[in-house]
């Protein structure tokens, strides 16, 4: 056990400091703002090009790749410098995280180049086509239909829930292609462009806004899709969606790391009842980056274990909604308004930006859903961490 | 930081359990709870392996394994005692093997020619009634001194393996030889941080010993945790423990590093084990149905040191009060 990290990776830490320093977008720069999950604003473009020409973006990755072939210890050193400055990596937080990654890990090398590069490059964006209306939690019951024709795909059927559809220009999409086979078995994953006919994209608005656009629905009226759009094996696509979300995973932990630490920046504690509630959320923080670095020290050491990663994100998600609510209730009516400032004003600091605790407050409940709810997580963590029989 | 143990300290963590399993396994806490069993040789075998000698602050977190162990194995010993209340506050008094304990406050030192007389009773004192020695925490300074010195009585508490005891001065004389010259401040901290170990350790015996019986038990032609409600409690045990659990290590690095932090590190420890117990107790007992009601059954002595934990050297309000005041300023 250790307090700092060794000086190679401190050494990797100045570096990319001194590169953020001097790249780092400036007020005046960034003052269009991102208005879906794949809309990317042509500053934060330009930003986004920037750290793959300098292998800053994902250090992980070989350079072709936007990255330096750094170990797991820089990348996380990498996310917590990112996150201290509140800066996004990308505004196209799935295309990198998920869609791109899945590419790099699943795709062939056409595949990669083609469209993996340019999505690293924020030169297209991608979104991820997984749930439907009757596949959320239990997503292996997808229902969207691919029947092989010639060298096409014919796509048919609806997806929800596709985070900034409408402004991307490729959709990631779980599709089944076997009928009969166990609900595991029969699915696959393809490229769908969103500009191919028979796609229809309808956002419709969050809790937040009528306005606040992010959620689609997807359609899908007899899709053709080449061939060559399919990522990974026929059937396999179970296995993709593993890979790619366990991917994601390991590092998930640090987005609600940094919305608590911005709830200790953000939440000033008035009476004795707040101040209570002040230090669950110190202690609350302190104990995520606790457990996150010792899950990123198994991971360094190539012993993921990605149930275990489970309890970080039912941990996490679970307090920053706790004490958020604990902010919002302490604001008393002042919370009702809307739209309001509850953080400093900071130009990349866009989540909550214009946000009143009311909105974060909601917002807070993306991470209690979204990714897998907490009652998935806790069946999870009781069947495969505490070897419970399954329900 | 890197938080995990290195290959030494897994290694540590392997011996222990494996020592414990051995030597403190629940038909002897039973057997002490029920027949007052002799503990003595299991004391020996603890000074045998130099575990009561890892009082050095930069073996802390070494401690810290010792400790969550052996709160695991719910010891009937005064090993909490002797290494995290006494030991720090009176460096090199003891031989080794003895045993000791600490006033922390409710005595005062009053001059008397070249010395002092203590005077004061305290109360809760854990282990007074048995400690071969005494630190005894004063605005002058920290005393120490052999246990024939003050009035010991062991307090009737609900928990059969719980020994506290009210502590007596009076007009104890004291000189400067009896002055430690410790720092009651570190000394607390490792306190703090040792009793949430323990405490720790207990809540892992609870859930232990619930995912046994709701793994094997059978009703409704199911075993029992099959069913969400039952497993979903389970997990929130699991969580909570793992959230003390980092705080308490990390307050023993802090402690093991003298960081500054490890004041408020400390607080976080105590405070965290405490909410841990809340939920581990309350969910560990209503798990177990009636099984866990009756006498026979081992769960109560991991309750019941979990809890006692909780009222001993201020419980998680009081702590998370010196949270929130110093957190901002204590750079975390």
């Amino acid at each position: 056990m250790q307090l700092t990290f060794d000086a190679e990776v401190e050494r990797f830490r100045a570096e990319f400091v001194a590169f953020l320093d001097a790249n780092m977008p400036t007020a005046e720069e960034a003052t269009e703002r991102s208005r879906s999950s794949a809309h990317i604003p042509a500053w934060a473009r330009r930003w986004q090009r920037l750290q793959f020409d300098e292998g800053w973006l994902l250090p992980g990755n070989p350079p072709e790749f936007g990255g330096r072939n750094a170990g797991i210890l820089e990348q996380y050193v990498h996310l917590e410098e990112l996150g201290r400055r509140h800066i996004y990596h990308s505004f196209n937080p799935q295309g990198l995280g998920i869609i791109a990654a899945s590419l790099l890990s699943f795709g062939t090398d056409e595949q990669k180049h083609r469209w993996a590069v340019p999505i690293l490059r924020a030169q297209i964006t991608a979104a991820l086509g997984m749930s439907e209306p009757g596949a959320g939690s239990d997503l292996a019951s997808l229902r969207t239909r691919a029947v092989r024709d010639g060298d096409d795909f014919v796509v048919n059927g609806q997806k929800i829930w596709t985070s900034g559809a409408h402004d991307a220009d490729v959709l990631l999409t779980f599709v089944r292609t076997d009928p009969d086979a166990p609900k595991h078995r029969g699915i696959s994953v393809l490229l769908i462009p969103t500009s191919t006919p028979g796609v229809t994209r309808r956002p419709f608005g969050s809790v937040v806004s009528r306005d606040d656009l992010d959620f689609n629905e997807v359609f899908f009226d007899n899709v053709r899709v080449p061939a060559e759009n399919l990522v990974g094996e026929l059937n396999r696509g179970w296995h993709v969606a593993n890979g790619s979300l366990g991917h994601e995973r390991t590092l998930l932990w640090l987005g609600f790391s940094h919305r608590l630490d911005d709830l200790l920046a953000d939440f000033t504690p008035v009476g004795p009842l707040d101040a209570d509630q002040y230090a669950t959320l110190a202690m609350d923080a302190l104990a995520l980056r606790l457990l996150g670095s010792a899950a990123l020290a198994r991971a360094a050491r190539d012993e993921q274990d990605v149930p275990a990663l489970s309890v970080l994100k039912v941990f996490g998600s679970e307090a920053s909604q706790r004490h958020t609510e604990r902010a919002l209730e302490s604001a008393g009516p002042a919370a009702l308004l809307h739209p309001a400032r509850t953080a400093p004003d900071h130009h990349l600091r866009l989540d909550t930006d214009g946000a009143g605790w009311f909105e974060r407050y909601a917002r807070s409940f993306a991470g209690t859903i979204a990714g897998g709810t907490s009652e998935i997580q806790r069946t999870i963590i009781a069947e495969r961490v505490l070897g419970l029989p399954r329900s | 930081m890197l938080f995990e143990f290195d290959a030494e300290q897994r290694l540590l963590q392997k011996t222990v359990q494996d020592v414990v399993a051995k030597e403190c396994p629940p038909a002897l806490v039973r057997a002490v709870a029920d027949d007052d069993a002799d503990i003595r040789p299991l004391w020996q075998v603890y000074a045998e392996l130099g575990w009561t000698e890892l009082v050095d602050p930069t073996e802390t977190v070494e401690l810290a394994i010792v400790l969550e162990e052996l709160g695991r194995a719910v010891d009937p010993t005064a090993y909490l005692a002797t290494t995290t209340w006494f030991a720090p506050l009176a460096p090199g008094v003891a031989q080794p093997g003895q045993t000791g304990s600490a006033v922390f406050d409710g005595v005062t030192a009053r001059p008397d020619g070249q010395g002092w007389l203590l005077d004061g009773t305290a109360r809760f004192v854990l282990d007074g009634d048995r400690a071969d020695w005494l630190a005894v925490v004063t605005p002058q300074g920290v005393f120490t001194v052999p246990s024939s010195a003050a009035v010991a009585t062991r307090t009737p508490v609900f928990d059969p393996l719980l020994h506290v005891a009210d502590v007596r001065f009076e007009g104890v004389a004291v000189t400067g030889g009896n002055l430690s010259g410790a720092d009651p401040q570190r000394g607390r901290h490792i306190a703090l941080t040792g009793m949430a170990l323990t405490m720790i350790g207990a809540c892992r015996r609870i859930l232990d010993l619930v995912l046994e019986h709701v793994r094997t038990r059978e009703q409704f032609g199911a075993r029992i945790g099959s069913f969400q409600a039952v497993a979903h409690k389970a997990v929130d045990m699991h969580v909570a423990i793992e959230r003390a659990r980092a705080l308490a290590y990390f307050a023993a690095l802090t402690i093991a590093a003298d960081d500054p932090r490890r004041r408020v590190a400390a607080s976080m420890a105590k405070a965290a084990a405490g909410e841990c117990q809340s939920v581990v107790f309350r969910n560990g007992f209503q798990l177990f149905g009636g099984m866990g009601f009756t006498w026979e059954n081992d769960l109560q002595f991991a309750l019941k040191r979990a809890k006692a934990g909780e009222l001993l050297l201020g419980g998680a309000a009081e702590h998370r009060a010196l949270i929130a005041k110093e957190y901002r300023a204590a750079d975390i």
